[in-house]
């Protein structure tokens, strides 16, 4: 299901060094995306829960992780198409990472009760993390 | 499906290269204290700043209780627990030679109070056991963790090892990930652990409280966004082994002090 | 039922030294400023005072607020003169009153 989101490569990202990152093309969402929603989601550790591994130029934000990438431009490096395939699944392209699928509501095994059935994130919010991680440039 | 099983393999293959990689080589091991800040270790080195030995001091005076007339107290079969209880808690959880059962040392002393003691074993969690369990570590403090491997348990330190590494939850992550892939790193400003229960039962500053090594367990399933396993389940004593393989040789510093 | 630990300085003492005391005990220590899952409150549940006296005179008292963290250390100091009893209560919300009893040898300088 999720697969078909995809428009690029999908794999072992270890395989081939020279395979072209993955993307998605925007979800269906019920509301244009909001940038500024998107930046509470992030700095929200119960509900993006981003900052847990990430940092970036949040300096309201006390404690923030190195378990991955600084989120500072993000924007630069990656397409809006290139951050939304890595919010949806990064399993899809690193089998390995330590990044949460954000838009998968199946195939984990014993999720909470009270997350059971349910994506870390909607459309909706994917679409806005998506549009705000697009304006974080160098 | 042909595609499914081919990423099966991948990830199989990806898997059983991991089982080495990120094997913490035994000089390399830190424990929970050597990972703490300089002001929680001296408050675990001072048995008197420790507010884990109020429960060692509870915990004593249960040992010599006696449950109920007719009924023999901890001490009434097992006598002095500095001498008959040195080094057990650095070798369970064990298995019991009769039922072939598995055991953690909670799980002993419910089985001693329901059938020596005859009387309702006391809850996991609550007070009194962890009372009894913190005395208990205290007379195994300073010793090496025994290799359960070394005492049969490949079965279980197997199984224990495969749920070490299954992602669990909607955050879809594994202990390994945190706790053999990326320790020291920090996770929202908390430095992952290396997850050596040499401590256990043991006061954390976060819970203000003396709790158990399943309660871990649980904050960390519960912070993944899984379901955990009920109180006692096999699947934690298989968890236990693993991690108690995996630590094994390190001493017990229980009943330790943790942020 | 909570549980206190007392320690005396474990050198000997001579009339005059100044030394310290330490207490602990086990208590919750419940804000009152938490709440359960639910949204229902979790009533307070803390030691409000703290008092030490030596043969009967106070030699050390404290008030206690919600900010304390569970299982109270205290460390004071205190002038000994010779021996003699030292009595120390902790009173609280819910009726709590714990007490203990340490005998304080001192020896003539």
């Amino acid at each position: 299901m999720l697969a078909a989101l995809f428009l690029g490569g999908v794999g072992p990202a270890a395989a081939q060094p020279a395979m072209p990152v993955p993307e998605a093309s925007p979800l269906a969402a019920a509301r244009p995306p909001d940038p500024e929603n998107g930046r509470r989601i992030v700095v929200d550790r119960r509900r993006g829960l981003c900052l847990l591994c990430h940092s970036g130029p949040f300096p309201e934000v006390r404690f923030q992780g190195d378990l991955a990438p600084s989120l500072a431009g993000a924007g630069s490096r990656w397409t809006p198409a290139q951050l939304r395939a890595r919010l949806i699944d990064s399993r899809q392209f690193n089998g390995e990472t330590i990044m949460p699928p954000y838009f998968r509501a199946e195939g984990q095994i014993r999720v909470g009760r009270a997350f059971s059935g349910r994506s870390i994130l909607t459309a909706e919010e994917i679409e806005d993390v998506t549009a705000f991680l697009a304006t974080l440039r160098d | 499906m042909i595609r499914r099983a081919g990423r099966a393999l991948v990830l199989l293959a990806v898997l059983a290269g991991a089982l080495n990689a990120d094997e913490i080589p035994p000089g390399e091991r830190l424990s929970g204290y050597d990972m703490m800040g300089a002001e929680a270790q001296a408050m675990q080195r001072d048995d008197f700043a420790n507010p884990a030995m109020l429960a060692v001091k509870e915990g004593e005076a249960l040992w010599h209780a006696v449950p109920g007339e007719g009924r023999p107290s901890c001490a009434g079969c097992h006598g002095d627990a500095a001498a008959s209880m040195k080094g057990v808690a650095a070798r369970y959880p064990a298995r019991d030679v009769p039922s072939g059962r598995l055991f953690d040392l909670p799980g002993r002393i419910q089985a001693c109070q329901n059938g020596r003691q005859g009387i309702a074993p006391q809850p996991r969690e609550s007070t009194g056991l962890l009372a009894l369990e913190a005395y208990l570590a205290l007379q195994s403090r300073g010793m090496p963790l025994a290799s359960p491997r070394a005492r049969g348990l490949d079965d279980a330190v197997q199984r224990g090892e495969g749920l070490y590494r299954q992602r669990f939850g909607q955050l879809d992550l594994s202990c390994a990930q945190c706790h053999s892939q990326n320790w020291g790193r920090s996770l929202a400003g908390t430095r992952i652990p290396q997850a050596h229960p040499t401590g256990y039962p043991l006061f954390r500053m976060e819970w203000q409280a003396v709790g158990s090594l399943q309660r871990r367990f649980r904050n960390c399933m519960t912070g993944i966004r899984a379901e955990p396993f009920p109180p006692g389940a096999p699947e934690w004593i298989d968890l236990e082994i693993y991690l108690k393989e995996r630590a094994a040789g390190m001493r017990v510093d229980a009943p330790a002090v943790r942020p | 039922m909570a549980t206190a630990m007392i320690l005396l300085p474990r050198s000997a003492i001579r009339a005059g030294d100044l030394i310290t005391l330490k207490a602990m005990i086990s208590h919750p220590m419940e804000t009152g400023f938490r709440r359960t899952e639910t949204g229902g409150e979790i009533p307070r549940n803390i030691i409000r005072q703290f008092s030490c006296r030596y043969m009967g005179e106070l030699v050390f008292s404290c008030d206690f607020h919600p900010a304390i963290a569970a299982n109270p250390f205290l460390a004071f100091p205190l002038v000994a003169t010779r021996t003699g009893p030292l009595e120390f209560v902790w009173r609280g919300d819910n009726g709590f009153l714990h007490r203990e009893q340490a005998m304080l040898q001192v020896s003539a300088s």
